[in-house]
Parts: structure tokens; sequence; C-alpha cells
């Protein structure tokens, strides 16, 4: 079921109809290996400077029928000749480019959400080749040769859940302007939008259980304590990096402990009945966010998620992707 | 440089009518204005000889005035370019074209046309800021640089239209990159060399198109008609108007002969007749009836005359013609080319419209002094309107009359009495001059009696009126007298100084040459102009008969030209028909034409295609046998990673195959020390051969895969 569901994505229909749309427009994220632009992936058609530039050479044309003027036509077909020879560098600037995808990135909902792919060129430069991906930013470069040149993409973002680059359009008008070479890459990259965390959540969960505390969270931050050498597993928020920088030897920071204490459990059930789903989500967003801000331990428990008590960066990532893929919420 | 600095200082006062509006689409950045300057200036330059003066002047001024602004705005450190509000540019626009309207006298016409482009390619300039306006310029440009080709085809306009082109090419590629990477004009070098490369790499197909493209044997409508005076002969002749003619080095026609030219006593080329004398102007019959050819006898000159654009119906041909101009090229078809040009009654070939283009074609004449007047309802018109003089000659021209009458009275027959009049020039103190004195109301008698200085015109018009005063029908042609041979390139220059006229009568139903310039001034005739006016005469530098340096460079040049003329500028309808015909094509249908031409056109570019990876291969051997290892490496099972380097690729690939390990070390540190290492020639060449060496003893990629 699984594999045909896969086979499905990468190949929208398997008639043929289907499988010539794919392999002209790449409507399915089937690029699952780096990607090198031949002829049969590069489109090629006049810009619109390059349409301008063709209706003056038609007039110049006719003028010169017209009049017989034989330098005329000396001029019109040396332009001609150029228009021709452009659209030629203009295919060649693209042929051979090579794409790798590298990763794609994260970020909450509202901000842009990064992809980095690579482009070499091989050993022939390329200028000003122009990349874009749906609704996203652009991006014009130059590749200099022997170099894979990393390139972010950002797609701005909306609403939390998976974001897939989507299809990519290279193009080009390099040299002339007359001629626009385009081809489209689709690779599987898919990015996660976490949730907008809630803008003032009440305090932790874990202050209501153990010491009825209600102030603001942020008096959570604890005091720095003092410095103790630095024990494999220690959270990277505690690293003193001065003191490492300095090469003074690795220590964590140790803090007062009013912010300390058992691990949170940030539990979806019990989060007040007023929330709604999406409502459910910042807040419990906002938590883990200061949860981890305080390097405190936490778990999650939420519909489909169960994540054991844990701490660090990638926990706060894990928990975050989860609280971003949880389906169906909308009433 | 002063009124620079007037200009200079008035810019506030322009900056407050100007008004800024946001730009659309990529503003233009400064150097890439820099080069639409350079490209106007390019194709405005050599148009200036051909556009009223203030138009050229006015047009220029304006795209100098936009790079004023520009250098003014980067001293102020402010943004790259402050054009001129839209509104303000439309308002000069009309009142340029409507200056224009005023000095040509009407506006729809081919000539105000390119005036105004003229102008509004300044205009424009001054308006663009986006690099979308930078193309609309470049593409007007274009028809600017056609429009050139109106006025003239010459070698040096064909060398004027090159940094043009250059510069088309050159600019469209500047505004393609990002405006902030523009190259300064100070990277010429670099800019107009891609730009040519791209330009050559494109000859080819322009030939092709040049060879293949079809031509129109007729225009698609009709061509207006310029009010422009060329230099040429006239439609009247007037005392001093061939005089002043002869004054100008510019080249009539050249020929070509199929055989050896004909003498210089023979080479009268026939040009418009004159029949009408009003007592000072000679005008031509105003109906011209056709006429009939000469017998071609044993033995016609054949010839190719190769006529300058003279803006007048008539071509020229040896006297006389035996047979209707035909293509210069022989085409397939036998038949010639009846609309070339008609001929009239007495001689004249006219073609249907004016010659505006330089044109081409073949003639084949008998040397003769006379032809048969012929018969029919026309001939007692003829006599009648070749006898006709003023009507009160009689009263204003005593003098004339007599002497008309003494020497009738000594010689009856009419040829006697031709005979008599030429001596009476022969010997009387004559004398042949550019600049005679001026005549009064009466000219012919104030010429053969008092004055006696004159040129071929005030002779040819004095004897004909002696002999229509006797009763002898007489009329004047004129065309041009000689011609110079051009020894490079062996044909014959006929230039506007060998304009002549001469007299033909009618005598036993024929009309007779007569040339009464030969009477006074025999050397005329045989030796041209240098030869025949005395010393001190503004003879033109090309006519003299001095060898002087320049008149053999002035050779070289015009053979130059003539090959130009005659192979580029003239290649039309009929020679291109004739090429096809050389080349076997002739039989081809069109379809198939077009298939060859598009076939070769689309070798070529494959051509071009293969020969730029070819050379991009040979110029880095080092990135070929790299890609070569990791290509047959990757095939093998070990593809190397995006971020790896050579040495940790080979390493790895090391690991893989331990059996190589050896081999891969030194490709990855030969590779490394070429790709990263020092420049030293010698320490390079060793490490390619280690490379080369090491990627011979690697198996093949099926191999490795296998091990």
């Amino acid at each position: 079921m699984t594999s045909a569901a896969t086979a499905n994505r990468r190949f929208p229909s398997e008639t043929l109809v289907g499988r010539v749309r794919q392999r002209m427009f790449r409507h399915a994220p089937a690029d699952d290996r780096p990607v090198v632009l031949r002829h049969h992936r590069i489109y090629i058609l006049p810009s619109k400077r390059g349409w301008a530039f063709m209706g003056t050479l038609a007039l110049l044309l006719i003028t010169s029928l017209n009049y017989a003027l034989s330098l005329g036509f000396v001029v019109t077909f040396a332009l001609i000749g150029l228009a021709a020879i452009a659209l030629i560098h203009t295919f060649r600037n693209l042929a051979g480019i090579e794409l790798r995808p590298l990763s794609a990135g994260e970020a909450f909902a509202g901000n842009p959400l990064p992809f980095s792919l690579a482009l070499s060129g091989g050993s022939l430069p390329r200028y000003t080749v122009h990349l874009c991906a749906n609704e996203g930013t652009d991006v014009t470069t130059d590749i200099t040769p022997d170099v894979a040149l990393p390139v972010t993409l950002e797609l701005p973002t909306r609403r939390r859940g998976a974001r897939p680059l989507g299809r990519v359009t290279l193009s080009s008008d390099y040299p002339l302007g007359l001629w626009r070479a385009w081809a489209y890459v689709h690779f599987p990259l898919e990015g996660v939008v976490f949730p907008t965390p809630e803008p003032a959540p009440p305090a932790l969960p874990i202050a209501r259980l153990g010491q009825a505390d209600d102030g603001p969270l942020a008096r959570d931050d604890a005091d720095l304590a003092g410095l103790r050498e630095y024990q494999p597993g220690d959270p990277m928020q505690r690293v003193a990096w001065k003191a490492v920088a300095r090469g003074a030897g690795w220590y964590s920071k140790e803090f007062d402990g009013r912010g300390g204490g058992g691990p949170l459990a940030l539990a979806w059930h019990e989060l007040p009945e007023a929330l709604d789903g999406e409502q459910r989500i910042a807040r419990l967003t906002a938590w883990v966010l200061a949860a981890e801000r305080t390097a405190r331990p936490f778990s999650l428990t939420a519909p489909d998620i169960a994540m054991a008590s844990g701490q660090g960066r990638d926990h706060r990532r894990q928990a975050l992707t989860a609280l971003a893929l949880i389906e169906g919420t909308e009433k | 440089m002063r009124s620079a600095k007037v200009l200079v200082r008035a810019l506030p006062l322009a900056r407050a009518l100007f008004a800024r509006r946001p730009a659309r689409g990529v503003a233009l950045s400064a150097h890439q204005t820099h080069w639409l300057a350079m490209l106007l200036f390019a194709v405005q330059f050599p148009l200036l000889p051909f556009v009223p003066l203030w138009i050229g002047l006015f047009g220029m001024l304006l795209v100098g005035l936009r790079l004023l602004f520009l250098r003014r705005d980067r001293a102020h450190g402010e943004g790259p370019s402050r054009p001129a509000s839209s509104w303000l540019l439309l308002v000069a626009a009309m009142v340029a074209g409507f200056a224009i309207r005023q000095d040509f006298g009407y506006f729809a016409g081919r000539d105000p046309c390119v005036a105004f482009l003229f102008i509004l390619l300044g205009i424009k300039f001054l308006e663009a800021r986006s690099s979308r306006d930078g193309a609309l310029l470049v593409c007007l440009s274009g028809f600017l640089l056609v429009a050139l080709f109106f006025y003239s085809q010459s070698l040096l306009a064909g060398f004027a239209a090159l940094p043009a082109l250059l510069l088309i090419a050159a600019t469209l590629q500047q505004l393609t990159v990002p405006a902030r990477r523009a190259a300064g004009l100070a990277a010429w070098r670099s800019v107009l060399g891609s730009a040519g490369r791209m330009l050559l790499q494109g000859l080819p197909l322009a030939l092709l198109l040049f060879v293949f493209f079809p031509r129109l044997s007729a225009p698609l409508w009709g061509l207006p008609t310029d009010r422009s005076a060329k230099t040429g002969l006239s439609d009247r002749m007037a005392p001093g108007l061939i005089s002043e003619l002869s004054l100008s080095d510019a080249v009539a026609f050249r020929v070509d002969f199929d055989g050896a030219p004909p003498p210089a006593r023979q080479r009268y080329w026939r040009g418009p007749v004159f029949s009408l004398y009003d007592g000072r102007e000679w005008s031509p019959l105003p109906k011209p009836q056709p006429g009939r050819f000469e017998p071609a006898g044993s033995a016609p000159i054949s010839y190719v005359v190769t006529l300058e654009p003279h803006d007048k119906p008539w071509l020229f041909a040896l006297d006389f013609a035996v047979a209707p101009p035909g293509p210069a090229a022989p085409t397939g078809d036998d038949a010639p080319d009846s609309t070339l040009a008609l001929l009239t009654r007495d001689q004249q070939l006219i073609a249907p419209t004016p010659v505006t283009q330089p044109l081409r074609y073949r003639q084949l004449s008998v040397p003769k002094a006379s032809f048969s007047a012929g018969d029919g309802r026309w001939r007692t018109e003829e006599i009648a309107a070749n006898l006709q003089l003023p009507r009160n000659f009689a009263r204003t021209h005593p003098r004339t009359l007599a002497l008309a009458n003494e020497l009738r009275g000594r010689h009856v027959g009419d040829a006697e009495f031709a005979g008599a009049v030429l001596s009476h020039f022969n010997e009387q103190p004559f004398v042949y001059t550019l600049s005679p004195p001026p005549l009064g109301a009466y000219p012919v008698d104030g010429f053969l009696f008092d004055t006696r200085r004159g040129f071929c015109e005030h002779y040819a018009s004095a004897f004909a009126v002696l002999l229509r005063a006797a009763g002898i029908p007489a009329r004047v042609v004129t065309g041009y007298q000689g011609g110079e041979m051009n020894p490079r390139g062996n044909y014959m220059i006929v230039r506007q100084s060998d304009a002549h006229a001469w007299t033909e009568v009618l005598l036993d139903g024929r009309w007779q040459r007569y040339d009464p310039t030969a009477a006074v001034s025999p050397s005329r005739i045989e030796m041209g102009l240098g030869g025949a006016l005395p010393l001190g005469e503004p003879v033109p530098l090309l006519a003299r008969l001095d060898s002087h340096w320049a008149k053999g460079l002035q050779l070289a040049w015009d053979a130059l030209n003539h090959d130009w003329r005659r192979l580029v500028v003239g290649f039309n309808h009929e020679r291109q028909r004739s090429l096809w015909q050389e080349l076997d094509l002739g039989r081809l249908p069109a379809w198939q034409m077009t298939t060859i031409a598009i076939l070769i056109g689309t070798a070529w570019l494959g051509l071009l295609l293969g020969w730029l990876a070819w050379r991009r291969r040979r110029r880095d051997p080092v990135h070929a046998m790299w890609q070569t290892l990791c290509r047959r490496l990757a095939r093998a099972g070990v593809a190397r990673e995006v971020h790896e380097g050579p040495l940790a690729y080979t390493a790895r690939a090391a690991r893989r195959w331990p059996e190589f390990a050896a081999v891969f070390d030194i490709v990855g540190e030969a590779y490394a020390q070429l790709r990263y290492g020092p420049d030293v020639r010698a320490e390079r060449r060793a490490a390619e051969r280690r490379l080369r060496r090491a990627l011979q003893v690697l198996p093949r990629a099926r191999q490795l895969a296998r091990s």
C-alpha cells in the first residue's frame, strides 16, 4: 500500500498523457537524484525583448526589400545571425548545470522557510542564472567554474504543517536578453512550518503543579549560579561558550534552582476546555520554547503524539515538528 | 566648454521642471546609460551629412545632455540617472515634429521621418529609465542605422555601420546583466570583444541569408519620391548648368567592358535630348514617342553600366544602343527585361521610375555618329519642333540671323553649311573655358559676337541655333563624353566632370552628330576636361592629367568602391538568380531551397555548439580528466559527494579499491596540485603527466565495479 502511494506520488498518472505532462512540466517531485540540465529539460523561447527585437528585424527586412537596400539586408541579416547565435549561448548557459538538493529548512509560520540547493556549472562560468520557486523569493546568481554554489530559496509561510519546496524554475536570458531558457526541477524536498507560538502564554504548567507561582515566565529565567565541568549530554545552551572560546576548557553553566525542577509534562488534554485545537497547539508550542529556553526537560502528549521526557535541540525540533504536523484541528 | 558650464548651471532649473516618476522594470545603471549613449552616437554620426544641420546638432545634443545630467548626478552622489519628465519631452517631440514639417515643407515623406526619428531617439534617451526603455532604444537605433542606407550605400557607409552593429550587440548584453554589474566603458575591450565574437559567429548565417533570402524585382509599395537634389544632368539646359556640373569629381557611373573599351572620340554617353528652345533654356519634347533600335551590325560593344542614383529616369548608353538594357548578370530566362527601360524616338533610354538606388544593367551599343530618324506620323512634327526658334528671334538675334544667312549663301548643301559653321568656330578666336563671362538677355548673339568664350553648352546651343536659323533641323544632346579607365580593376569611371553637350543635325533622314566643342578644342574630346582647359582654370582634381599621388589613391579607393557596388550593393533580384544558376540551384522549387538553407543554418549552429564544447575541453584538459575519473568511479559505485574535495574523494576510492590505493593517491595529489597548487609551469606539466598516466592505469568502470 505504501509503495503504491509513493509510486502514485512520483508518477501522478500512469497514462501516456500523464507521463508526457510530467516530463514536460515536472508537476510531481520525482527528481530524487542530482539533476544535470540537458537538452531534454531545457526550454527556450524568445523573451519579451526578443519578440520586440524580432519585430524590429521584420520591419527592417521589409524596408530593405522594398527599397532594395543591399546594405540594409547586410545589417538585418547580421542582426538575425546575432540573434540566432544568442540562442546557442543562452542554451549553453544553462546546459550542463548540476543541481543537488541540500536541505529543507524549518521556520515558524509567518517566517520565510529556507531551502538549500547546490548549483555547479562544471568548468564553464554561468551568468545571471535565475532561480525561483512557487511564490517564493527569486535568486539571481552567477556560477563560477568548478564550484558548488549553495543557493537558498525562501518560501513564504502562513500556516503550520509540511511545506514542499515544489517545482523550481531555473532560467536565464544571458547573453543578449533575446531568449529565455528555462528548466523545471522538482525535488522532493519538504520543509516543516512550526506553529506560531502563543504570544503571551501562561506560565509553564510545572509552576502550577509545584510551586504555585503565577508570575510571568520570564522570572523562571534563573540566575547564574556557577560553572561546573562539562559532562557529555549537557544541553548546548548551558555550555559556557565564552570559557570554551578563551580556551579555558569545557564548562556548563549551573542555574539557581528556582526555575529548575522536575520534568515538565506538556499535555494536550490538560489544557483548558475553552481552547480550540489551534489555540492548544499555539500554547503547547510556546511552552516547548519556554521549556527549552530554561533548559528543562519536558514530555509532550497530544493526539497521535506521545513524546517521552527529554531536552536539547533535537528534542525541541521533534516536539515542534510533531505539533506542526497534527492533523485536522479545524472545526 | 563654456556652453557646457552654462548648461550645468541651468540644471537646477531644469530639474525643477523635470519630475521623477518611479521606473518600471529594472532601472538603468550609469554604465548602461553610457553604453546606450555610445550606441546612439554611433548611429547618429554617419547620418550627419544627410539630415539638416540643426537636426543633427539637436539630436546629438539631446544625447549629450543626458550624459551631462548623469555626470552631475554622480558628482552629487545621487541615483544613477535622473531623466526628464515624459510630458515635457512629449511637448519637445511635438515641437520638433512641427519644426521638421516647417523645414521640409511636408512630413509624410522618407526624409522628414528619418529626421524625426533622429530627434526622437535623443528625446527617448533623455526619458529612458528602465532597461526596457534601453531595449526600445536599441530597436529604434536599428531603424536609424538602416535609414543611413537610404542616402548612401558606399563602402564608407558600410564601414560607418560597423561600430553601430557592434554596439547594438554590446548594449543588448549590458542591458541583460544586472544593472549593478554592468561593465563601464573602460572595459570596452572585453565587452566589444565578446559582442564582436558573437557577430562573427553569426556571420555565416548572415551570408547564407544574404544569398538565399529572395529579393523582390519590384517594390512592395510605391517608393515615395523625395525632394532631394543629386548631382547629375538636369532635364533642362541653361547656360552655366553643365560647366557647374563639370566642377564635380563625383562619379556618374562606372562601366565594365566585355572587350576593349572604344577609343575616346567614340565615348559619347547619351543622356537627355533637348529640342525646345525658348531663347535661353533648352528643354525636351513633352511627349516622348517610342523609338526603334539601330541594327546591331557586325560587332556591337557589350558592357555593364553601374549607375549611381541620380533621381532621374534616364539611363546612359554609348551612342547608339542596339538593344534594350538587360540585367547585369545573365539570368535563366533569355528574354531581356523589357521593363528596365524603354527607347524613345530620339534614342534615349528611359526607365519607368527614377533611379534612386545604384543600378546595374547590361547594354549593347554600336559606336556610330548617326542614326536613322525613322518614318511615321511623328516625322513632320519632329522636324517642325527641331526647327523652332523663339518667336521674336529675328528681332533679338539680328547678328546670328545675318551670319546664318551669309554662310547659307555660300554653302547650299546642309552638310556643307554645318561644316562651315564648325570652321567658323574653329577659325574665329573662340575660347573654351569653364568660367565664361556672363551673357546678356540674348545669349546666342552675345556669345557668338561679343564674348566668344564658353563651355560646351554654349557651343552646342549656338550651333543648333545657327543651323535652325538656316532652316536645318538641329537639336542639343547632353550626356557624358569620355571616361577614364581605372587601371586597378580595369573598368571605366565616368565622372560628372565628363558632362558634355553636343548637337545632332538631321541630314538625309539621319540624325548626324556634330560636336562644335571639338572644333574649338579638339583635346577636350581626346583627353578630357583636364587636357582642354587653359592653365589656371579650376579643373577638378581628378579630371587633371598630371598624376597626382592623391589621384592614384583615389583610383585605388574607387576600384574598391566599384567592387563593393558590384558585389554587395548590386546584389539584387537578378544577380541572386544568376548566382543560384551558377550554384545549380536555379531549377529547385522554393521549398527545397528553403529546406537547404535551413539545413545549412542548423548545421552551422550545431557545429558551433560542438566546437565550443570541444574548445572548452581542450582549454582545460585537467578538468576533463578529473571529470572522466569522477564519471568512471560514479559508474563503478563511488560517486563524489558535493562537499568532497579531491583528496577526500580519492582517499575514499582508495579504501574501496585498496589494490589501486597508490594510483588514487597519485591522482588526488596531482589534481589537487594542478587545481590549487602554485602556478609553476614545469611542476604543472609533470603533475599533468602523472595524472594522465595514473588514469591510464586505472581500469574501466565495469572492471572496477566487479573487483
